[in-house]
């Protein structure tokens, strides 16, 4: 290039060329504005020499030749691209916890009149009027009965309710390790095609915005590791184990106890969806279930050993009112309401055995204690969830607001932007005009002189 | 620089602010369609604890209450039969008065004193078999349905009907028949006394003793005593029935005081919210339009 004027036209066309590609970048930007993981992309231009030794005034470095686009960027800043990828783990983790805790806390509406703990004072209060109206076909005997069958019922429905959170959490887990098997197989395939694309230096920013969502994926549910290469590649281990590595994907799996392994090799999720599920199948629901239990022994334990202690109408000593152990074994193994042991002296209508059933329901030990511990632990774990979820979510959509600001797309800038650039068009064109009408002075209106 | 304000950032700015307005107006109307403040036990884990013991004590305390009333039946009935028994105890007191007095020389009289007490013996076994509910109060724990079988054997058990009124206190609302009558060998028991007197006045009616007025006596005050310590345990009842009242008025109260709203509060509460969210939803929707584009040509 040379600043002849033949130069200058090729200097001015690389003006207009500029700014009809900053526009193109400015319509990709807009066109892209609310398209999920689009990074804005903005172009580097620069000045560039003429070309040396052929100016008559000035040559060499610094000479003028135009301008020249370098590259069109990702506005991107990986340092918060991780800490976007840990709090969306972190984030992610929270929700899932929080959301199976409120799915467990539903199995014990409390307090309420229909609840459990209700229905165990109705059924107290059953024995106390039993023991005030021992006598056969009382009536009280057969709503005791009754009662009691409906408690059986209520455990059993407890514990099948518990069953279902576990067969959803499972399901859960299963399908996100299906996204995490899926996004890992895309990466390593994005990957091949990055590696590529970064040799022949062809622009792979849609790539790349494609292997950030990939690995926003992989990381709300498992709060991966990801190195990030020179050329743009991904590797993502879980755990210390490898789960993509430049095209080579690994598997993840999970077996019957829970245990997530990578590329076969166990691993423990530290964080994301999967380790929350992970925890919820192997402890905190397991510690619920243990617990409804422990609701339903104490229940049957205390229930028949009063029994065993009395008398029932015709004299004989009680027969046990429950059998089975546990919230869903437990049954009500007595038939007939003359059995009830209300009398701790014989065939008399003593109802002092079932006086002394009757207060079992305000035992230190006994199963309502057992019952509003359990409740309670329920309740203060999805409420400190709900908190940890709160706070989760906060920074997690901080960092959203941090990443859209640096990667987003603001419709002012690219309007201001597209002002900006259509004006430099326009003034490269009429340095076009004024080299064409120079031109054409040269050519038609001088060397004339004696025609 | 500022931090820039992007498409995508203004939303989730706007989304999460009418999120968070939303989700606390949702709430709220649970609290106030409910009328509890405890939706769900995370709502309030130590309240709903407390709730629940509160709820679990209150029943125990209900149950007082109903045992009290049962008490206070059994009791009453009880108390008219004593009275019933001592006027009969002391007709029968007047007659061997009279027996004595007369010398009882005259056998048509003796007679007529002897069949006035055997009639008076029979009032007697139908007033002590006196049942409630279809149980002898003075028959103990029987399942029978008399106290004393006609001829004047006691045919209830030693066994005590009891009540619980109160967390530590229970209360005995039968009685036994022995207690009141003496045992059935024990020659100054009230019913054995009469047959005896009644015999002697058939018999020889100069050779009734002057002893037997004292007998009498110590019968007559054997029922006021056994009267004596049921109006005392009725008192007890109806002092553990005011207790028990007001305890479970107390109880009522602890659990309004944990699981009720304040509808006053709560209508602010939700009004103040209501305003916030319509305000943001329509600062969002006419902010949100606007942009360098508006003010180009």
């Amino acid at each position: 290039m040379s600043s002849s004027l033949f130069g200058m036209v090729n200097q001015a066309m690389t003006g207009l060329t500029a700014a009809q590609y900053q526009l193109s970048v400015v319509q990709q930007n807009v066109d892209n504005a609310d398209t999920a993981g689009y990074t804005r992309q903005v172009v580097t231009q620069a000045s560039v020499d003429g070309t040396y030794g052929t100016h008559n005034i000035q040559t060499g470095p610094g000479s003028l030749g135009g301008v020249t686009v370098v590259s069109t960027d990702r506005e991107d800043d990986p340092v918060i691209d991780a800490r976007q990828r840990a709090a969306h783990a972190n984030s992610a983790a929270a929700d899932t916890t929080a959301t199976t805790l409120s799915g467990v806390e539903n199995v014990f509406p409390e307090p309420t009149d229909q609840g459990f703990g209700a229905q165990l004072s109705t059924f107290w209060s059953d024995w106390s009027a039993v023991s005030t109206s021992p006598a056969a076909n009382s009536g009280a005997r057969e709503v005791l009965l009754t009662d009691a069958n409906s408690l059986v019922d209520s455990l059993h429905t407890m514990a099948g309710q518990l069953n279902d959170m576990v067969t959803a959490t499972t399901s859960s887990l299963n399908a996100d390790i299906n996204t995490v098997n899926t996004s890992a197989t895309q990466l390593a395939q994005l990957n091949g095609q990055i590696a590529v694309a970064s040799a022949t230096g062809v622009n792979a920013n849609s790539l790349l915005d494609q292997r950030d969502q990939l690995l926003d994926s992989i990381s709300k549910a498992t709060g991966a590791t990801v190195t990030l290469a020179a050329n743009g590649t991904a590797t993502v281990a879980i755990g210390g184990q490898t789960l993509v590595s430049g095209t080579t994907a690994s598997s993840m799996t999970v077996d019957s106890s829970n245990q997530i392994s990578v590329g076969g090799t166990a691993v423990s999720v530290s964080s994301g969806s999967i380790s929350s599920e992970v925890t919820s199948l192997s402890s905190t629901i397991p510690s619920y279930q243990s617990q409804l239990d422990a609701v339903a022994n104490a229940l049957s334990d205390a229930v028949n050993s009063v029994q065993a202690a009395g008398f029932d109408i015709n004299g004989n000593a009680g027969a046990a009112m429950f059998s089975g152990s546990g919230a869903a074994g437990i049954t009500v193994s007595m038939t007939d309401p003359n059995q009830i042991a209300a009398s701790s002296t014989g065939a008399n209508l003593d109802g002092g055995n079932a006086l002394t059933a009757s207060k079992l329901g305000t035992s230190a030990s006994g199963p309502d204690q057992v019952y509003i511990a359990l409740v309670g632990t329920v309740a203060t774990a999805s409420a400190n969830a709900q908190q940890q979820q709160t706070v989760q979510d906060t920074v997690s959509s901080n960092l959203d607001t941090l990443k859209s600001s640096v990667s987003g797309v603001n419709y002012d800038e690219e309007v201001s932007n597209m002002l900006l650039y259509q004006h430099a068009f326009q003034a490269s064109s009429r340095v076009l005009t004024t080299i064409d009408s120079m031109l054409d002075t040269l050519i038609n209106h001088t060397g004339l002189v004696g025609s | 620089m500022t931090m820039r304000i992007t498409v995508a950032s203004a939303s989730y700015a706007a989304l999460d602010g009418l999120e968070a307005q939303s989700a606390k107006l949702a709430k709220l109307q649970a609290q106030m369609s409910s009328g509890n403040q405890i939706t769900t036990p995370s709502d309030n884990p130590t309240g709903t604890v407390e709730a629940l013991q509160l709820r679990s004590q209150s029943a125990a305390n209900d149950q007082y209450g109903t045992s009290a009333t049962d008490a206070v039946s059994w009791l009453s009935t009880q108390d008219s039969a004593y009275s019933q028994l001592v006027t009969l105890a002391q007709s029968a007191r007047t007659q061997i008065v009279q027996a004595l007095n007369t010398g009882a020389g005259d056998s048509t009289s003796a007679n007529a004193i002897a069949d006035s007490l055997d009639q008076i013996r029979q009032s007697l076994i139908s007033e002590a078999n006196t049942t409630f509910n279809g149980r002898p109060v003075f028959g103990g724990t029987t399942a029978g349905g008399v106290a004393y079988d006609s001829s004047g054997n006691y045919v209830g058990d030693d066994g005590a009907v009891t009540r619980q009124i109160g967390p530590n206190t229970t209360v005995t609302v039968s009685a036994n028949g022995p207690n009141i009558f003496g045992a059935d060998n024990d020659p100054t028991n009230l019913l054995t006394m009469l047959t005896n007197v009644a015999n002697t006045l058939r018999t020889s009616p100069t050779s009734l003793p002057s002893s037997t007025l004292g007998d009498m006596d110590a019968a007559i005050t054997r029922i006021s005593d056994a009267q004596a310590v049921e109006g005392a345990t009725y008192n007890q009842v109806q002092l553990a029935q005011t207790t028990q009242q007001s305890t479970a008025t107390s109880f009522k109260t602890q659990l309004s005081g944990i699981q009720d709203i304040d509808i006053a509060d709560m209508a602010v509460q939700i009004t103040t919210a209501n305003t916030t969210y319509q305000a943001a939803l329509q600062t969002t929707a006419s902010i949100r339009q606007l942009s360098l584009l508006n003010f180009l040509n």
